[in-house]
Protein backbone atom coordinates (compact mmCIF):
# COMPACT_ATOMS: atom_id res chain seq x y z
CA UNK A 1 0.00 0.00 0.00
CA UNK A 2 2.82 2.30 1.05
CA UNK A 3 4.62 1.77 -1.82
CA UNK A 4 1.69 2.46 -4.37
CA UNK A 5 0.83 5.65 -2.63
CA UNK A 6 4.53 6.66 -2.64
CA UNK A 7 4.37 6.57 -6.78
CA UNK A 8 1.39 8.06 -7.04
CA UNK A 9 2.39 11.10 -4.53
CA UNK A 10 5.28 11.56 -6.67
CA UNK A 11 3.57 11.02 -9.95
CA UNK A 12 1.15 13.83 -9.28
CA UNK A 13 3.74 16.24 -8.55
CA UNK A 14 4.86 15.62 -12.21
CA UNK A 15 3.20 17.33 -14.97
CA UNK A 16 1.79 20.70 -16.05
CA UNK A 17 -1.46 19.90 -14.67
CA UNK A 18 0.11 19.67 -11.50
CA UNK A 19 1.68 22.42 -11.40
CA UNK A 20 -0.68 24.54 -13.07
CA UNK A 21 -3.48 23.82 -10.24
CA UNK A 22 -1.00 24.09 -7.14
CA UNK A 23 -0.07 27.41 -8.51
CA UNK A 24 -3.64 28.17 -8.76
CA UNK A 25 -4.17 26.99 -5.16
CA UNK A 26 -1.09 28.77 -3.34
CA UNK A 27 -1.55 32.46 -5.70
CA UNK A 28 -5.07 32.41 -4.61
CA UNK A 29 -4.31 31.42 -1.26
CA UNK A 30 -1.78 33.95 -1.16
CA UNK A 31 -3.66 37.16 -2.40
CA UNK A 32 -6.47 36.68 -1.61
CA UNK A 33 -5.36 36.55 1.98
CA UNK A 34 -3.13 39.64 1.61
CA UNK A 35 -6.22 41.20 0.05
CA UNK A 36 -8.79 39.56 2.87
CA UNK A 37 -8.87 42.66 4.71
CA UNK A 38 -10.41 44.99 1.61
CA UNK A 39 -12.76 42.27 1.10
CA UNK A 40 -13.58 42.41 4.65
CA UNK A 41 -14.45 46.49 4.30
CA UNK A 42 -16.86 46.00 1.88
CA UNK A 43 -19.04 43.64 3.70
CA UNK A 44 -20.98 43.27 6.80
CA UNK A 45 -19.55 39.90 8.63
CA UNK A 46 -19.94 38.30 11.90
CA UNK A 47 -17.12 38.54 14.33
CA UNK A 48 -16.44 34.76 13.57
CA UNK A 49 -16.62 35.31 9.78
CA UNK A 50 -14.15 38.39 10.22
CA UNK A 51 -11.58 36.15 11.75
CA UNK A 52 -11.45 33.51 9.34
CA UNK A 53 -11.84 36.04 6.16
CA UNK A 54 -8.42 35.33 5.42
CA UNK A 55 -9.23 31.90 4.16
CA UNK A 56 -12.37 32.95 1.92
CA UNK A 57 -10.40 32.88 -1.10
CA UNK A 58 -8.60 29.43 -0.67
CA UNK A 59 -12.34 28.19 0.57
CA UNK A 60 -14.30 29.60 -2.37
CA UNK A 61 -11.32 28.10 -4.63
CA UNK A 62 -11.91 24.24 -3.23
CA UNK A 63 -15.54 24.63 -2.66
CA UNK A 64 -16.30 25.44 -6.72
CA UNK A 65 -13.55 23.87 -8.10
CA UNK A 66 -12.08 21.44 -5.66
CA UNK A 67 -13.75 18.94 -7.21
CA UNK A 68 -12.54 19.57 -10.81
CA UNK A 69 -9.15 19.65 -9.68
CA UNK A 70 -9.03 16.73 -8.06
CA UNK A 71 -10.78 14.87 -10.84
CA UNK A 72 -8.40 16.67 -13.59
CA UNK A 73 -5.42 15.25 -11.96
CA UNK A 74 -6.53 11.67 -10.73
CA UNK A 75 -9.62 10.70 -12.76
CA UNK A 76 -7.59 7.70 -14.50
CA UNK A 77 -5.65 6.69 -11.63
CA UNK A 78 -7.02 2.89 -11.86
CA UNK A 79 -8.67 2.68 -15.43
CA UNK A 80 -5.60 4.37 -17.02
CA UNK A 81 -4.13 1.07 -15.91
CA UNK A 82 -6.85 -1.08 -16.24
CA UNK A 83 -6.53 -0.11 -19.72
CA UNK A 84 -3.32 -0.14 -20.16
CA UNK A 85 -2.94 -3.58 -18.15
CA UNK A 86 0.08 -2.34 -16.18
CA UNK A 87 -2.64 -3.51 -13.46
CA UNK A 88 -1.29 -6.81 -14.00
CA UNK A 89 2.25 -5.91 -12.47
CA UNK A 90 0.35 -4.79 -9.48
CA UNK A 91 -2.21 -7.27 -8.75
CA UNK A 92 0.51 -10.09 -9.15
CA UNK A 93 2.42 -8.37 -6.27
CA UNK A 94 -0.07 -7.26 -3.94
CA UNK A 95 -3.40 -7.04 -3.02
CA UNK A 96 -6.46 -5.62 -4.18
CA UNK A 97 -7.05 -3.51 -1.22
CA UNK A 98 -3.39 -2.41 -1.11
CA UNK A 99 -3.75 -0.60 -4.68
CA UNK A 100 -6.84 1.08 -4.02
CA UNK A 101 -6.01 2.56 -0.79
CA UNK A 102 -2.35 3.04 -1.90
CA UNK A 103 -3.76 4.89 -4.91
CA UNK A 104 -6.15 6.77 -2.02
CA UNK A 105 -3.27 7.35 0.22
CA UNK A 106 -1.22 8.97 -2.46
CA UNK A 107 -3.60 11.19 -3.72
CA UNK A 108 -4.59 12.28 -0.03
CA UNK A 109 -1.39 13.23 1.09
CA UNK A 110 -0.37 15.01 -2.29
CA UNK A 111 -3.51 17.05 -1.24
CA UNK A 112 -2.90 17.42 2.39
CA UNK A 113 0.69 18.85 0.92
CA UNK A 114 -0.40 21.61 -1.10
CA UNK A 115 -3.65 22.73 1.60
CA UNK A 116 -0.74 22.40 4.45
CA UNK A 117 1.43 25.07 2.02
CA UNK A 118 -1.55 27.38 1.28
CA UNK A 119 -2.43 27.71 4.84
CA UNK A 120 0.78 28.34 6.16
CA UNK A 121 0.99 30.99 3.30
CA UNK A 122 -1.99 32.26 4.44
CA UNK A 123 -1.08 32.49 8.03
CA UNK A 124 1.39 34.41 7.53
CA UNK A 125 -1.40 37.68 6.79
CA UNK A 126 -3.55 35.96 9.50
CA UNK A 127 -0.82 35.17 12.01
CA UNK A 128 -2.60 31.78 13.30
CA UNK A 129 -3.65 28.39 11.48
CA UNK A 130 -7.44 27.49 11.87
CA UNK A 131 -7.27 23.92 12.78
CA UNK A 132 -10.76 23.78 12.38
CA UNK A 133 -11.36 25.49 8.94
CA UNK A 134 -8.34 23.20 7.73
CA UNK A 135 -10.08 19.52 8.70
CA UNK A 136 -13.03 20.97 6.96
CA UNK A 137 -11.44 21.69 4.25
CA UNK A 138 -9.36 18.29 4.36
CA UNK A 139 -12.92 16.19 4.71
CA UNK A 140 -14.41 17.54 1.34
CA UNK A 141 -11.41 16.84 -0.85
CA UNK A 142 -11.29 12.99 1.43
CA UNK A 143 -14.77 13.10 -0.29
CA UNK A 144 -13.51 14.50 -3.51
CA UNK A 145 -10.56 11.58 -3.98
CA UNK A 146 -12.75 8.90 -2.79
CA UNK A 147 -15.58 10.11 -5.14
CA UNK A 148 -12.77 10.11 -8.20
CA UNK A 149 -11.37 6.69 -7.28
CA UNK A 150 -14.76 5.32 -7.25
CA UNK A 151 -15.24 6.57 -10.66
CA UNK A 152 -11.85 5.27 -11.81
CA UNK A 153 -13.06 1.95 -10.82
CA UNK A 154 -16.86 1.91 -12.16
CA UNK A 155 -15.83 3.57 -15.48
CA UNK A 156 -13.10 1.45 -17.20
CA UNK A 157 -12.32 4.11 -20.04
CA UNK A 158 -9.70 7.13 -19.54
CA UNK A 159 -11.25 9.18 -22.07
CA UNK A 160 -14.56 8.92 -20.25
CA UNK A 161 -13.76 9.56 -16.91
CA UNK A 162 -11.75 12.66 -18.67
CA UNK A 163 -14.92 14.18 -19.96
CA UNK A 164 -17.04 12.83 -16.73
CA UNK A 165 -14.49 14.80 -14.71
CA UNK A 166 -15.17 17.83 -16.58
CA UNK A 167 -18.75 17.60 -15.92
CA UNK A 168 -19.07 16.38 -12.57
CA UNK A 169 -16.16 18.78 -11.29
CA UNK A 170 -18.66 21.80 -12.36
CA UNK A 171 -22.04 20.08 -11.40
CA UNK A 172 -20.79 19.10 -8.26
CA UNK A 173 -20.72 22.28 -6.28
CA UNK A 174 -23.94 22.99 -8.24
CA UNK A 175 -26.00 20.48 -7.35
CA UNK A 176 -24.68 20.21 -4.04
CA UNK A 177 -25.54 23.93 -2.72
CA UNK A 178 -28.69 23.29 -4.73
CA UNK A 179 -29.77 20.59 -2.81
CA UNK A 180 -28.82 21.84 0.44
CA UNK A 181 -31.65 25.09 0.20
CA UNK A 182 -34.12 22.96 -2.15
CA UNK A 183 -37.50 23.03 -0.74
CA UNK A 184 -38.35 20.22 -3.38
CA UNK A 185 -38.75 17.08 -1.60
CA UNK A 186 -38.05 14.73 -4.30
CA UNK A 187 -34.29 15.82 -4.04
CA UNK A 188 -33.50 17.32 -0.79
CA UNK A 189 -33.08 13.82 1.00
CA UNK A 190 -29.81 13.92 -1.36
CA UNK A 191 -28.21 16.40 0.91
CA UNK A 192 -27.47 14.00 3.19
CA UNK A 193 -24.73 12.45 0.96
CA UNK A 194 -23.51 15.89 0.26
CA UNK A 195 -20.73 17.29 2.08
CA UNK A 196 -22.24 21.22 1.23
CA UNK A 197 -24.85 20.05 4.20
CA UNK A 198 -22.28 19.14 6.91
CA UNK A 199 -19.89 21.94 5.75
CA UNK A 200 -22.47 25.09 6.43
CA UNK A 201 -22.62 23.44 10.13
CA UNK A 202 -20.04 24.86 12.68
CA UNK A 203 -19.48 21.47 14.46
CA UNK A 204 -18.20 18.43 14.04
CA UNK A 205 -20.56 16.92 11.52
CA UNK A 206 -18.07 17.15 9.11
CA UNK A 207 -16.33 14.32 10.34
CA UNK A 208 -19.92 12.46 8.20
CA UNK A 209 -17.87 13.61 5.17
CA UNK A 210 -14.99 11.36 5.84
CA UNK A 211 -17.41 8.41 7.20
CA UNK A 212 -19.08 8.75 3.13
CA UNK A 213 -15.53 8.46 2.05
CA UNK A 214 -15.10 5.58 3.66
CA UNK A 215 -18.29 4.03 2.57
CA UNK A 216 -17.01 5.24 -1.28
CA UNK A 217 -13.39 3.86 -1.01
CA UNK A 218 -15.17 0.73 0.53
CA UNK A 219 -17.60 0.50 -2.58
CA UNK A 220 -14.56 0.77 -5.04
CA UNK A 221 -12.53 -1.91 -2.92
CA UNK A 222 -15.62 -4.46 -3.47
CA UNK A 223 -16.16 -3.23 -7.26
CA UNK A 224 -12.15 -4.16 -7.88
CA UNK A 225 -11.75 -7.21 -6.44
CA UNK A 226 -14.41 -8.72 -8.76
CA UNK A 227 -12.82 -6.78 -11.71
CA UNK A 228 -10.99 -9.32 -14.21
CA UNK A 229 -7.73 -7.34 -15.14
CA UNK B 1 6.98 -30.91 -2.43
CA UNK B 2 4.63 -29.63 -5.18
CA UNK B 3 4.79 -25.67 -6.34
CA UNK B 4 1.45 -25.83 -7.82
CA UNK B 5 -1.69 -27.75 -7.54
CA UNK B 6 -4.85 -27.63 -9.29
CA UNK B 7 -7.88 -29.34 -8.48
CA UNK B 8 -10.92 -29.07 -11.19
CA UNK B 9 -10.43 -25.23 -11.95
CA UNK B 10 -13.03 -23.81 -14.47
CA UNK B 11 -13.85 -20.82 -16.17
CA UNK B 12 -16.37 -19.21 -17.94
CA UNK B 13 -17.74 -16.24 -19.91
CA UNK B 14 -21.16 -16.30 -19.64
CA UNK B 15 -22.24 -19.47 -20.76
CA UNK B 16 -18.68 -20.18 -23.22
CA UNK B 17 -16.10 -22.66 -21.26
CA UNK B 18 -12.87 -21.30 -21.90
CA UNK B 19 -11.24 -23.35 -18.96
CA UNK B 20 -12.72 -27.09 -18.42
CA UNK B 21 -12.10 -28.22 -15.16
CA UNK B 22 -8.09 -28.62 -14.92
CA UNK B 23 -5.94 -31.09 -12.97
CA UNK B 24 -2.51 -30.80 -12.70
CA UNK B 25 0.34 -30.78 -10.45
CA UNK B 26 3.82 -29.23 -10.81
CA UNK B 27 6.86 -30.55 -8.88
CA UNK B 28 9.36 -28.05 -7.33
CA UNK B 29 12.48 -27.82 -9.52
CA UNK B 30 10.83 -27.90 -13.16
CA UNK B 31 10.45 -26.16 -15.93
CA UNK B 32 7.07 -27.13 -16.83
CA UNK B 33 6.31 -25.99 -20.64
CA UNK B 34 2.51 -25.14 -21.59
CA UNK B 35 2.11 -25.44 -25.33
CA UNK B 36 -1.46 -25.29 -27.05
CA UNK B 37 -3.46 -23.35 -29.82
CA UNK B 38 -4.32 -19.72 -29.23
CA UNK B 39 -7.34 -19.39 -27.47
CA UNK B 40 -6.84 -22.90 -25.33
CA UNK B 41 -6.60 -21.32 -22.16
CA UNK B 42 -3.08 -20.84 -21.64
CA UNK B 43 -2.98 -17.27 -20.56
CA UNK B 44 -6.32 -17.97 -19.29
CA UNK B 45 -5.20 -20.79 -16.30
CA UNK B 46 -2.08 -18.66 -15.83
CA UNK B 47 -4.15 -15.36 -15.46
CA UNK B 48 -6.32 -17.51 -12.76
CA UNK B 49 -2.98 -18.77 -10.58
CA UNK B 50 -1.81 -15.33 -10.62
CA UNK B 51 -4.87 -13.45 -9.45
CA UNK B 52 -5.14 -11.30 -12.74
CA UNK B 53 -8.93 -13.02 -13.40
CA UNK B 54 -11.06 -15.25 -10.56
CA UNK B 55 -11.85 -18.79 -11.51
CA UNK B 56 -15.71 -19.82 -11.89
CA UNK B 57 -15.01 -23.11 -9.56
CA UNK B 58 -12.26 -25.18 -8.22
CA UNK B 59 -9.38 -25.05 -6.32
CA UNK B 60 -5.75 -24.33 -6.45
CA UNK B 61 -2.55 -23.86 -4.63
CA UNK B 62 0.81 -22.41 -5.38
CA UNK B 63 3.90 -23.51 -2.76
CA UNK B 64 1.68 -25.33 -0.77
CA UNK B 65 -0.27 -22.30 0.57
CA UNK B 66 -4.34 -22.67 -1.38
CA UNK B 67 -5.00 -19.31 -3.27
CA UNK B 68 -6.04 -16.71 -3.74
CA UNK B 69 -3.76 -15.55 -0.74
CA UNK B 70 -2.40 -11.77 -1.48
CA UNK B 71 0.97 -13.25 0.93
CA UNK B 72 1.94 -16.12 -1.31
CA UNK B 73 2.59 -13.39 -4.37
CA UNK B 74 5.17 -12.27 -2.52
CA UNK B 75 7.19 -15.50 -3.38
CA UNK B 76 5.98 -15.53 -6.92
CA UNK B 77 7.44 -13.87 -9.94
CA UNK B 78 4.80 -13.09 -12.97
CA UNK B 79 5.43 -12.20 -16.49
CA UNK B 80 1.82 -11.53 -18.00
CA UNK B 81 0.84 -12.66 -21.75
CA UNK B 82 0.00 -8.85 -22.49
CA UNK B 83 1.21 -5.70 -20.45
CA UNK B 84 2.57 -2.71 -21.23
CA UNK B 85 5.15 -0.91 -19.37
CA UNK B 86 5.04 2.51 -17.38
CA UNK B 87 6.52 4.71 -19.78
CA UNK B 88 7.61 7.39 -17.91
CA UNK B 89 9.72 5.00 -16.15
CA UNK B 90 12.94 3.92 -16.94
CA UNK B 91 14.03 0.37 -17.00
CA UNK B 92 15.53 0.42 -13.15
CA UNK B 93 12.96 2.27 -11.75
CA UNK B 94 10.59 -0.19 -13.09
CA UNK B 95 12.53 -3.10 -11.14
CA UNK B 96 12.97 -1.10 -7.94
CA UNK B 97 9.06 -0.09 -8.00
CA UNK B 98 7.98 -3.36 -8.90
CA UNK B 99 10.43 -5.56 -6.20
CA UNK B 100 9.82 -2.85 -3.31
CA UNK B 101 5.70 -4.15 -4.05
CA UNK B 102 6.71 -7.57 -4.13
CA UNK B 103 8.27 -6.44 -0.45
CA UNK B 104 11.75 -7.42 -1.31
CA UNK B 105 13.19 -4.09 -2.23
CA UNK B 106 15.99 -4.21 -4.81
CA UNK B 107 19.27 -2.03 -4.64
CA UNK B 108 20.74 -0.34 -7.53
CA UNK B 109 22.92 -2.88 -7.69
CA UNK B 110 20.92 -6.42 -7.94
CA UNK B 111 18.75 -4.03 -10.92
CA UNK B 112 22.03 -4.02 -12.88
CA UNK B 113 23.08 -7.46 -12.40
CA UNK B 114 19.08 -8.91 -13.25
CA UNK B 115 19.12 -6.37 -16.46
CA UNK B 116 22.64 -7.60 -17.11
CA UNK B 117 20.75 -11.50 -16.80
CA UNK B 118 17.90 -10.42 -19.36
CA UNK B 119 20.77 -8.87 -21.89
CA UNK B 120 19.42 -5.16 -21.05
CA UNK B 121 22.10 -3.44 -18.74
CA UNK B 122 22.95 -0.85 -21.64
CA UNK B 123 19.20 0.43 -21.65
CA UNK B 124 19.43 0.45 -17.49
CA UNK B 125 18.46 4.00 -17.66
CA UNK B 126 16.15 4.58 -20.76
CA UNK B 127 12.24 5.13 -20.14
CA UNK B 128 10.43 2.11 -21.42
CA UNK B 129 8.31 4.48 -23.82
CA UNK B 130 11.19 4.27 -25.74
CA UNK B 131 11.66 0.64 -25.50
CA UNK B 132 11.39 -1.72 -28.80
CA UNK B 133 9.25 -4.89 -28.48
CA UNK B 134 11.57 -7.12 -27.77
CA UNK B 135 13.38 -4.50 -25.04
CA UNK B 136 10.35 -4.82 -23.53
CA UNK B 137 9.94 -8.64 -23.01
CA UNK B 138 13.09 -8.49 -21.80
CA UNK B 139 12.08 -6.29 -18.92
CA UNK B 140 9.05 -8.27 -18.52
CA UNK B 141 11.45 -10.99 -17.70
CA UNK B 142 13.36 -9.02 -15.18
CA UNK B 143 10.29 -7.75 -13.17
CA UNK B 144 9.02 -11.42 -12.48
CA UNK B 145 12.50 -11.97 -11.03
CA UNK B 146 14.17 -9.45 -9.50
CA UNK B 147 12.64 -10.11 -6.34
CA UNK B 148 13.87 -13.57 -6.35
CA UNK B 149 10.99 -15.69 -6.55
CA UNK B 150 10.65 -19.46 -5.54
CA UNK B 151 7.78 -19.62 -8.67
CA UNK B 152 7.95 -18.12 -11.60
CA UNK B 153 5.28 -18.00 -14.43
CA UNK B 154 6.18 -16.60 -17.87
CA UNK B 155 3.46 -16.46 -20.60
CA UNK B 156 5.22 -16.48 -23.81
CA UNK B 157 9.23 -15.51 -22.54
CA UNK B 158 10.62 -15.38 -26.02
CA UNK B 159 7.79 -14.47 -28.37
CA UNK B 160 8.87 -11.69 -30.37
CA UNK B 161 12.52 -12.19 -29.54
CA UNK B 162 15.17 -12.30 -32.31
CA UNK B 163 17.36 -15.92 -32.09
CA UNK B 164 20.13 -14.75 -29.76
CA UNK B 165 17.76 -12.93 -27.60
CA UNK B 166 15.76 -16.42 -27.00
CA UNK B 167 18.88 -18.26 -26.74
CA UNK B 168 20.08 -16.02 -23.61
CA UNK B 169 16.59 -16.35 -21.96
CA UNK B 170 16.66 -20.04 -22.74
CA UNK B 171 20.09 -19.86 -20.52
CA UNK B 172 18.62 -18.00 -18.58
CA UNK B 173 15.38 -19.85 -17.60
CA UNK B 174 17.87 -23.13 -17.02
CA UNK B 175 20.13 -21.49 -14.75
CA UNK B 176 16.69 -20.32 -12.65
CA UNK B 177 15.53 -23.99 -12.82
CA UNK B 178 19.51 -25.05 -11.42
CA UNK B 179 18.93 -22.21 -8.41
CA UNK B 180 15.81 -24.15 -7.34
CA UNK B 181 13.13 -22.28 -8.73
CA UNK B 182 10.35 -23.66 -10.45
CA UNK B 183 9.55 -21.90 -14.08
CA UNK B 184 5.86 -22.46 -15.49
CA UNK B 185 5.80 -21.31 -18.92
CA UNK B 186 3.65 -21.12 -21.95
CA UNK B 187 5.32 -20.93 -25.36
CA UNK B 188 4.10 -21.43 -29.46
CA UNK B 189 7.47 -22.85 -30.26
CA UNK B 190 7.63 -26.19 -29.95
CA UNK B 191 11.57 -27.24 -30.57
CA UNK B 192 12.22 -24.29 -27.17
CA UNK B 193 9.82 -26.39 -25.08
CA UNK B 194 11.29 -29.06 -26.02
CA UNK B 195 14.77 -28.33 -25.82
CA UNK B 196 14.31 -26.65 -22.11
CA UNK B 197 11.33 -27.57 -20.16
CA UNK B 198 11.50 -30.98 -18.20
CA UNK B 199 7.91 -31.14 -18.29
CA UNK B 200 5.23 -30.68 -21.01
CA UNK B 201 1.26 -30.57 -20.83
CA UNK B 202 -0.31 -30.12 -23.76
CA UNK B 203 -3.71 -28.06 -23.58
CA UNK B 204 -6.55 -28.32 -26.66
CA UNK B 205 -9.81 -26.78 -26.06
CA UNK B 206 -9.92 -25.45 -22.00
CA UNK B 207 -8.27 -28.88 -21.08
CA UNK B 208 -5.16 -30.90 -20.39
CA UNK B 209 -4.53 -33.66 -23.29
CA UNK B 210 -1.18 -34.93 -22.18
CA UNK B 211 1.08 -34.39 -19.17
CA UNK B 212 4.13 -35.60 -19.54
CA UNK B 213 8.61 -35.75 -19.95
CA UNK B 214 9.41 -35.90 -23.80
CA UNK B 215 9.89 -39.51 -23.39
CA UNK B 216 6.47 -40.31 -22.03
CA UNK B 217 4.68 -38.28 -24.54
CA UNK B 218 6.93 -39.67 -27.46
CA UNK B 219 6.20 -43.16 -25.88
CA UNK B 220 2.40 -42.81 -25.24
CA UNK B 221 1.95 -40.90 -28.97
CA UNK B 222 3.64 -43.70 -31.42
CA UNK B 223 3.49 -47.17 -30.11
CA UNK B 224 5.78 -48.62 -32.70
CA UNK B 225 9.28 -47.56 -33.27
CA UNK B 226 10.23 -46.96 -36.65
CA UNK B 227 14.27 -48.25 -37.18
CA UNK B 228 16.32 -47.83 -40.39
CA UNK B 229 19.52 -49.84 -41.13
CA UNK B 230 22.21 -49.34 -43.10
CA UNK B 231 24.21 -52.81 -43.75
CA UNK B 232 26.69 -54.37 -45.81
CA UNK B 233 25.25 -56.37 -48.97
CA UNK B 234 22.90 -59.66 -47.75
CA UNK B 235 23.80 -62.98 -49.61
CA UNK B 236 21.05 -64.01 -51.53
CA UNK B 237 21.12 -67.22 -48.86
CA UNK B 238 20.53 -65.43 -46.28
CA UNK B 239 18.37 -62.72 -47.60
CA UNK B 240 15.18 -64.72 -47.47
CA UNK B 241 16.34 -66.53 -44.00
CA UNK B 242 16.17 -62.71 -42.50
CA UNK B 243 13.46 -61.26 -44.06
CA UNK B 244 11.21 -64.47 -43.24
CA UNK B 245 12.53 -63.51 -39.76
CA UNK B 246 12.30 -59.81 -39.64
CA UNK B 247 8.75 -60.47 -40.50
CA UNK B 248 7.85 -62.30 -38.11
CA UNK B 249 10.01 -59.26 -35.04
CA UNK B 250 7.99 -56.67 -36.50
CA UNK B 251 5.95 -55.12 -38.86
CA UNK B 252 6.09 -53.11 -42.59
CA UNK B 253 9.44 -54.61 -43.52
CA UNK B 254 11.20 -53.61 -46.94
CA UNK B 255 14.72 -55.03 -47.35
CA UNK B 256 17.01 -53.94 -50.04
CA UNK B 257 20.64 -54.39 -50.99
CA UNK B 258 21.99 -51.52 -48.50
CA UNK B 259 18.75 -50.99 -46.72
CA UNK B 260 16.17 -52.25 -43.89
CA UNK B 261 13.15 -50.86 -42.59
CA UNK B 262 10.95 -51.75 -39.98
CA UNK B 263 8.51 -50.65 -37.25
CA UNK B 264 9.25 -52.55 -33.81
CA UNK B 265 7.27 -52.14 -30.87
CA UNK B 266 9.95 -52.16 -27.98
CA UNK B 267 13.56 -50.20 -27.95
CA UNK B 268 15.34 -53.59 -26.97
CA UNK B 269 14.22 -55.27 -30.00
CA UNK B 270 17.14 -53.22 -32.20
CA UNK B 271 20.04 -55.15 -30.08
CA UNK B 272 18.17 -58.31 -31.14
CA UNK B 273 18.24 -57.50 -34.77
CA UNK B 274 21.57 -56.41 -34.99
CA UNK B 275 22.70 -59.58 -33.39
CA UNK B 276 20.63 -61.41 -36.24
CA UNK B 277 22.13 -59.40 -38.94
CA UNK B 278 25.39 -60.05 -37.60
CA UNK B 279 24.84 -64.01 -37.60
CA UNK B 280 24.22 -63.85 -41.03
CA UNK B 281 28.05 -62.31 -41.56
CA UNK B 282 25.96 -58.48 -42.38
CA UNK B 283 27.97 -55.74 -41.07
CA UNK B 284 25.72 -52.89 -39.58
CA UNK B 285 26.81 -49.26 -40.61
CA UNK B 286 24.14 -46.86 -39.21
CA UNK B 287 21.05 -47.34 -37.17
CA UNK B 288 18.67 -44.90 -37.78
CA UNK B 289 15.66 -44.20 -34.83
CA UNK B 290 12.64 -42.14 -35.81
CA UNK B 291 10.85 -40.67 -33.16
CA UNK B 292 7.90 -38.65 -32.87
CA UNK B 293 9.00 -34.99 -32.16
CA UNK B 294 7.02 -32.12 -30.47
CA UNK B 295 5.76 -30.98 -33.45
CA UNK B 296 3.79 -34.66 -34.47
CA UNK B 297 2.62 -34.65 -31.00
CA UNK B 298 1.17 -31.40 -30.49
CA UNK B 299 -0.26 -31.59 -34.39
CA UNK B 300 -1.96 -34.95 -33.75
CA UNK B 301 -5.57 -34.17 -33.21
CA UNK B 302 -6.38 -37.54 -32.49
CA UNK B 303 -4.88 -37.40 -29.34
CA UNK B 304 -7.85 -36.36 -27.67
CA UNK B 305 -9.67 -39.10 -28.49
CA UNK B 306 -6.95 -41.40 -27.21
CA UNK B 307 -7.39 -40.01 -24.21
Amino acid sequence: MYVIGKREFFSLFKGIKSIIIVGMLLVTSYYSAKFSNFLASGMELTAKEAENIHTVGLLTLILIFGQLFVMGLSHDSLNRELHERTIRFLVTRTSRTSIIFGKFLGIWLFWFVCLTVSFLLISIFAQKIDVFIFSQTMSLLTYQIALTILLSVLIPKPGFTMFLGIVVGLAFPILGLWVNFTSNVWVSWTKFISPYYYLIREDYTFLVIVLLAGIMLITANLIFKRREC
Amino acid sequence: MNAIEITQLKKSYGSVPIVKGIDLIVKRGEIFGFLGRNGAGKSTLINMLTGIIQPSSGTYSLLSVEGPNDQVKKRVGVMPDYSTLYGSLTAVEHLKFLSALSGNPATKVRCMEVLQLVGLESHAHKKAAKFSFGMKKKLGIAQAIVHNPELIFLDEPTSGLDAESAIHIHRLISQLQKEGKTIFMTSHNLDEVEKICTTIAIMKEGQIVKVGTMDELRAFYRSTITIKLKHSPIQKANQELLNEWLESFGTDVIMNDSYTTINIDEEKKIAEMIRAFNQCKVDILRVEVEEPTLEDIFLDDSLNERI
